[in-house]
């Protein structure tokens, strides 16, 4: 599968999806001029997720021509994540490269995703200036507040598809879904540096976005699932546990309320609803609670292939010798060692 | 000093496969750090001055939980005069209990010992927990004498802790906050490890039946940085506690577990039925509220039956096996050896 000749240091991979569709030949030609101007050599992937009968047309007019890249048709429509993915497996660069299907960011601003990576694992872009109406803007700053809420990072833009990672971020993320937009979240939360890079957005970007209610549900629950993977993944009673808890502590004082109106003033208990309420209250927390332990029960019985952590690297020098009293001389071996060192920043998250 | 490094850098070293060699550290201890500038270096020399008295091969396993201070160029540099010292990296702060079970993973002795990274465990009394190591304990506790903490955020809410500990699991464990504690490499490396369970290790432990044994250890007031812990939050220390007994008595059998739980539901619709019932006959009318909590109870009580039944399933699909614990800490007392099965462990 690998080519013969050396492989490219970046691979581009540009999803084609249903969203947005535009004109695939100029965009490739735009993204080609800008990313050989950097001088890296690199390949194109072009994952065509489902038939996208026009896109392909396209793609194969520019192989006529002569143009040279990867093109990965999905028989179905399996979502930008797993688009992603497809795409990655046929990378071998060792930097990957993922832009958007449409003019979204300056292809000339590429050269800078690129130039951040020499201090980050992974490097985003967020359109700046960003052009959009006030509702526009409400709207994107009420989801990225939320998301910085919930995951504790602090993103500016989640929809901008133009991103740039080392091989090694993509290796490790287990992607499904519509879980690219939270690719950087998902990358900090395994302890890889993310950051954020300016780029101007795209001429034809600059329209003001009119988004489905539907769309909107999609999006919430998005967030609702990786605000639970990123807090509860290893500890699902802890989520299951308060909801029930606090559930059944709602039910046990409505009952509590009830017998003592019963026995103190004699109030018939038999025809009141709110006993119905006050036992379906208490019951839904016992099911609630419940679900929690079958949860506690799932990551038990699988806590062997899941781990917690990440290790970055080993140290050890096994042909050092044992000096057996070190308090003496020890300040004489650290220079050496701290210029191996590197320097990290820490990740913004404290998932 | 030996400019021979090999520092590796590998992100998804699987040291499950590392299994104690014959010609391996007899001991390892475990030590996990996070902005512990000052305290390396003198736990360090400690350490290494405890052992070597002991004479018995020893390697140590620091834990870097993502610090963010000079902690790993410090260790480091002492890894580089000393290959007993093996420094595992953390990308960033997992926790202790990550970092805990990364040094399990990474430690290759057969009998692992644990301690803080704060000076407040003493090195010196890592040979005590071996003395009841080799007296055939399979897991050492130390508890904190005299302990030198503030005791209204720290003392008082861990003795209630460990007093509910040690009545929901069984095991009165004097002191489950002291981090100084010894096991054998094959009992605890088969003990999943996750979420906060560090606070846990021997009621989790608890799952293998292990000889556990307990003794008084030194405690020395923190010298450097400041505590990590503050009060500790009781509603996650009683989840988690929930979890532990769920996992310990029932984790083999879960249809029973929830089967108790559905038991005074049972019980509940029973009662309003029967209230219907006897309506119905002397009154010739029912309540619907009684008559609908009535259904509310069984309905759900039979839900919770089906949630054990899917238990069951969770389990028997799952790869911890109680039979694998069984093995850790039984005894032959007598039979012919088969060294086939002496083997499987």
């Amino acid at each position: 599968m690998k080519p013969q000749a050396a492989p490219p240091s970046l691979s581009i991979i540009v999803p084609i999806g249903t969203r947005r569709t535009a004109d695939i030949g100029a965009l490739y030609r735009e993204y080609r001029t800008h990313i050989a101007a950097t001088g890296a050599t690199h390949e194109f992937i072009f994952v065509l997720d489902g038939p996208r009968p026009e896109a392909r047309r396209a793609l194969e007019t520019l192989l006529r021509e002569g143009e040279e890249f990867t093109i990965i048709n999905l028989t179905r429509n399996f979502g930008e994540a797993a688009a992603l993915t497809a795409g990655f497996e046929r990378a071998s660069g060792g930097t990957i490269v993922t832009l958007p299907a449409y003019p979204q960011i300056d292809a000339a601003d590429i050269r800078k995703l690129l130039a951040s990576l020499s201090t980050a694992d992974m490097a985003i872009g967020y359109r700046s200036p960003r052009y959009g109406n006030a509702l526009d803007r409400m709207r994107r700053a009420a989801f990225h507040g939320l998301v910085n809420w919930v995951t504790g990072a602090r993103l500016r833009d989640l929809g901008c598809g133009a991103r740039a990672m080392r091989r090694q971020v993509l290796e490790e993320l287990d992607l499904y879904g519509e879980q690219h937009r939270f690719l950087p979240i998902l990358a900090m939360r395994l302890g890889f540096r993310v950051s954020e890079v300016p780029m101007r957005q795209s001429a034809q970007d600059r329209h003001a976005r009119i988004y489905r209610p539907r769309e909107y549900m999609h999006h919430l629950l998005d967030l609702f699932s990786i605000f639970f993977l990123m807090r509860f993944t290893k500890k699902p009673l802890r989520f299951f546990g308060m909801l029930g808890a606090a559930t059944f502590a709602v039910g046990a004082v409505l009952i509590a309320y009830l017998g003592m109106e019963r026995l103190l003033f004699s109030e018939p208990l038999a025809d009141r609803p709110a006993l119905l309420l006050a036992a379906l209250l208490l019951v839904l927390g016992m099911q609630i609670f419940a679900l929690g332990l079958l949860g506690e029960l799932i990551i038990f019985t699988h806590a062997r292939g899941l781990k917690d952590y990440r290790v970055e690297e080993i140290i050890q020098y096994p042909d050092a010798v044992a000096v057996s009293d070190s308090g003496s001389d020890s300040a004489a071996g650290e220079e050496g060692a701290s210029s191996e060192m590197r320097a990290s920043n820490p990740p913004a998250i404290t998932a | 000093m030996s400019d021979a490094k090999s520092t590796t850098r590998d992100d998804n070293i699987d040291a499950a496969q590392r299994i104690a060699s014959p010609n391996g550290p007899a001991l390892s201890v475990i030590v996990p750090l996070y902005n512990e500038e000052e305290s390396v270096r003198p736990l360090y020399a400690a350490i290494v001055q405890a052992l070597d008295r002991l004479g018995r091969p020893f390697e140590m396993v620091f834990v870097d939980d993502g610090s963010r201070d000079g902690t790993v160029a410090i260790a480091a540099s002492l890894a580089q005069r000393d290959s007993r010292l093996r420094i595992v990296k953390f990308r960033r702060n997992y926790g202790q209990t990550a970092a805990m079970a990364a040094g399990i993973e990474h430690a290759n002795g057969e009998v692992l010992v644990t301690m803080d990274g704060d000076l407040q465990n003493d090195p010196a009394d890592i040979g005590l927990l071996l003395e009841q190591i080799d007296a055939g304990f399979d897991l050492v506790v130390g508890w904190r004498h005299n302990r030198q903490d503030k005791l209204v955020s720290r003392k008082i809410p861990s003795r209630i802790a460990n007093w509910l500990i040690g009545r929901v699991t069984g095991i009165p464990i004097r002191d489950n906050g002291c981090s100084l504690k010894a096991f054998r490499a094959s009992l605890i490396k088969r003990i999943p490890l996750y979420s906060e369970m560090h606070r846990f290790i021997p009621a989790m432990a608890s799952i293998a039946g292990p000889r556990v044994a307990q003794i008084r250890v030194r405690h020395h007031a923190r010298r450097f940085g400041e505590s990590k812990y503050g009060l500790s939050r009781i509603y996650k220390v009683l989840l988690d506690l929930m979890v532990i007994k769920t996992i310990a008595s029932f984790a083999s059998r879960p249809l029973r577990w929830f089967a108790i739980l559905s038991l005074p539901l049972f019980a509940l619709a029973f009662l309003a039925f029967g209230q219907t019932a006897v309506d119905l006959l002397m009154e010739g009318a029912i309540s619907l509220p009684i008559a609908g909590s009535g259904v509310i109870f069984l309905s759900s009580a039979l839900i919770l039956l089906c949630s054990g039944a899917l238990a069951e399933l969770i389990y028997a699909r799952g790869d911890v096996r109680d039979r694998e614990f069984l093995k850790l800490t039984q005894t032959i007392l007598a039979g012919t050896r088969n060294p086939q099965a002496d083997r499987a462990l």
